[in-house]
């Protein structure tokens, strides 16, 4: 029986037929907590336990998904190409909100990891949590993290941002649009960028931008520090 | 022909951020290299928009998927989650809400010493 499970074959369709599902209910429910990667993760895990499926087994096509995780952040580049026009115009107001929030971002998460006592793998795999996943994936592995809890770490703050952006927005007052999609954008990634873009379309462009940008910054100091 | 040429080029691109990587290790992960590789070949015109459009539609359109396998490996480390589960979910939420309160207001504040300077 187990040798079924043995062909990447199978890795694969599991993940496409759970993400679709998780889609499909996304849309359904148009609320940010049906996120499609979690129903897709919870689907899949919960499909390996219940047959008793070996990761190993699953993962022959997990490996294959994988490999197209460096294109996929590559192609951030191309986002943030198209908009040349706006970073050109408003580079100082995104350099300045990026670097501000990748830092306060990164030193809060490191300040309640020791308040906590948690140790150093696991404060080293949440310190790049506000960035998209790939970006948090490629700081935390090379340091010693424990990728899946940056994964779901990640996941969790974009759906967190895509919940309370609007709240926050009229909390601490945010009237100006470049500023709310920047906040969104540098708080919660690619999840809280489709809120943005429901919010307005100034919004959803920095936000877009947002990303790439603290992508980058994100990386920049976490070898300043030495992660 | 048109979707292979474009995996071509992204696939080349990653490939040869690899190879950068390998050179000068410790610096940057492959996947940034890539990124900075992919803007600065569009930006230089090396690369035109047209040359990746669908590929790079498509990876970026469908960018949670390729993450399923790797949070699904969340079930190797059930023992971390539950030992720390309230800690984790205090930190997602605090961090998520300073860094949208810093953020917007260093966005406000340089933007009023823009305007002050334009004045």
């Amino acid at each position: 029986m187990k040798e079924l499970f043995e062909s990447p074959y199978f890795g694969v369709a599991l993940s496409v037929i759970t993400f679709g599902i998780g889609v499909k209910l996304n849309r359904k429910l148009k609320t940010p907590v049906c996120n499609p990667l979690i129903i897709a993760i919870v689907l899949t895990s919960g499909v390996l336990v219940i047959f008793d499926i070996p990761y190993e087994s699953y993962n022959k096509g997990g490996e294959i998904i994988n490999m197209f995780l460096a294109p996929a952040t590559a192609c951030l580049a191309v986002a943030i190409y198209t908009k040349r026009q706006i970073l050109k115009e408003y580079w100082l107001p995104i350099l300045a909100g990026c670097s501000a929030g990748s830092a306060a971002s990164m030193a809060s998460v490191y300040g309640m990891c020791r308040l906590f006592g948690l140790d150093d793998s696991l404060a080293v795999s949440l310190i790049p949590k506000s960035v998209t996943t790939p970006i948090a994936v490629s700081i935390a592995e090379p340091a010693g993290g424990v990728v899946p809890i940056t994964v779901v770490a990640v996941i969790g703050t974009g759906i967190l941002g895509g919940i309370f952006a609007p709240f926050l927005i009229k909390f601490f007052r945010v009237s100006d649009p470049v500023a709310a999609g920047l906040a969104i954008g540098a708080s919660s990634h690619a999840v809280g960028t489709s809120k943005a873009i429901e919010i307005g379309e100034v919004e959803g462009a920095m936000s877009g931008l947002a990303i790439g940008i603290c992508g980058i910054i994100t990386v920049l100091f976490s070898l300043l520090i030495h992660l | 022909m048109k979707i292979i040429k474009q995996i071509g080029i992204i696939f080349s691109v990653c490939w040869i951020s690899v190879v950068i990587e390998k050179i000068f290790p410790g610096v940057f992960p492959a996947s940034i290299i890539g990124m900075i590789l992919l803007f600065l070949c569009l930006a230089v015109g090396i690369l035109k928009i047209e040359h990746i459009q669908e590929k790079s539609d498509f990876l970026l359109e469908n960018m949670a998927f390729f993450f399923i396998p790797a949070g699904v490996s969340i079930i190797n480390y059930t023992d971390i989650l539950k030992n720390a589960l309230v800690q984790l979910i205090v930190i997602c939420v605090v961090s998520t809400v300073v860094t949208f309160a810093v953020t917007a207001y260093t966005v406000r504040f340089t933007m009023y010493l823009l305007r002050k300077k334009k004045k």
